[in-house]
């Protein structure tokens, strides 16, 4: 096993279990795509609570961009990963092999 | 955390090493991909059964090699039957793909969705306005499983270009192989060819993406 602990070079915005699993399905959308608040919450089985807390941290980190559009006089709530959010999952992953490949670790998964 | 036990062990503020994190990665993206994206195999599925007894079932009301002959009518219903189930799994399918979802990528699944509905539109607009100058009865039944066989192939072909997948431009290819060979094997070995080649086709297509789920898109 690697260190636990804070690890050195990896963003601490994202290095977090819940706001990692919303940056993975966030990064799976196409760039320009976004998806509804209700159906990203289904796909990542996470409270409605829960899911904008961690969206707001995002979106403070300007990872996230959140829009809110009209359908039929209903809001409705899109989220979308930023160019810079894309471009920092990008980096993170690249930081996390980088970790597992340079010790001796053997790669856990 | 409700419904995520498969993190339960992890509390979400308690840090995560790279190697768990890494996985953790590779397991959402695996999940994700498999409630965002569409198995062709949904579509491909119906469809092969549709074609595959469908028109098998209309082979057998000529008089064949095979000994049993089928009533129109039950070839009809059969026929009916099938075509509804497979348009309706489609139609859900993709309405229900595309939910909670808007961009280039939404955008362009409707309009190739739509493309299948316009495109048999109008198929059935020129060849029923061909057909009403008096053809004959083989030459109508080739027409229409020679044009059908050579629409489905195109389309395929599209949606091959469109999605970045060589397996479905390959099936188009081999749709548009059985549109030929259709025409050239006269009625009923049309049938035979539109139902073994085009519906046994569909169901082995179904089969690899059963067996093998597309990659995410990279």
């Amino acid at each position: 096993m690697s260190a636990i602990g804070s690890l050195p070079g990896l963003d601490p915005v994202i290095h977090a279990q819940a706001r990692l699993r919303v940056m993975v399905a966030l990064a799976a959308l196409a760039t320009g795509d976004q998806i509804t608040f209700p159906r990203l919450q289904q796909l990542l089985d996470m409270t409605a609570g829960n899911l904008s807390t961690h969206l707001r941290k995002l979106e403070d980190a300007s990872y996230v961009q959140i829009t809110k559009a009209y359908q039929r006089r209903t809001p409705v709530t899109y989220v979308a990963l930023t160019e810079p959010g894309r471009r920092a999952f990008a980096d993170y992953t690249a930081a996390l092999r980088a970790l597992l490949t340079a010790p001796t670790d053997q790669p856990v998964g | 955390m409700a419904g995520d036990d498969t993190n339960a062990r992890l509390d979400e503020d308690s840090p995560l090493s790279a190697g768990e994190s890494l996985a953790l990665i590779e397991r959402q993206q695996r999940e994700t991909q498999r409630r965002l994206r569409v198995n062709p195999a949904v579509f491909y599925g119906p469809w092969g059964a549709a074609y595959l007894l469908g028109f098998g079932a209309v082979f057998l009301t000529y008089p064949t090699a095979v000994p049993l002959r089928l009533p129109g009518a039950v070839a009809a219903v059969i026929i009916g039957v099938l075509f509804a189930v497979a348009t309706v799994v489609s139609i859900v399918t993709g309405v229900r793909a595309g939910r909670g979802l808007r961009g280039p990528s939404r955008a362009a699944g409707a309009m190739y969705g739509w493309s299948w509905t316009l495109g048999f539109c109008t198929l059935a607009a020129v060849n029923n306005g061909v057909t009403r100058l008096g053809l004959p009865h083989d030459a109508v039944t080739l027409l229409w499983s020679g044009s059908s066989l050579l629409l489905i192939g195109v389309l395929y072909l599209a949606a091959g270009a469109l999605f970045q997948d060589r397996f479905q431009y390959g099936l188009g290819l081999w749709m548009l192989i059985s549109a030929a060979t259709s025409v050239f094997a006269g009625v009923p070995g049309n049938f035979a060819v539109v139902s073994l080649a085009g519906g046994g086709g569909l169901l082995l297509a179904a089969g690899y993406f059963t067996l093998r789920p597309p990659c995410p898109r990279r």
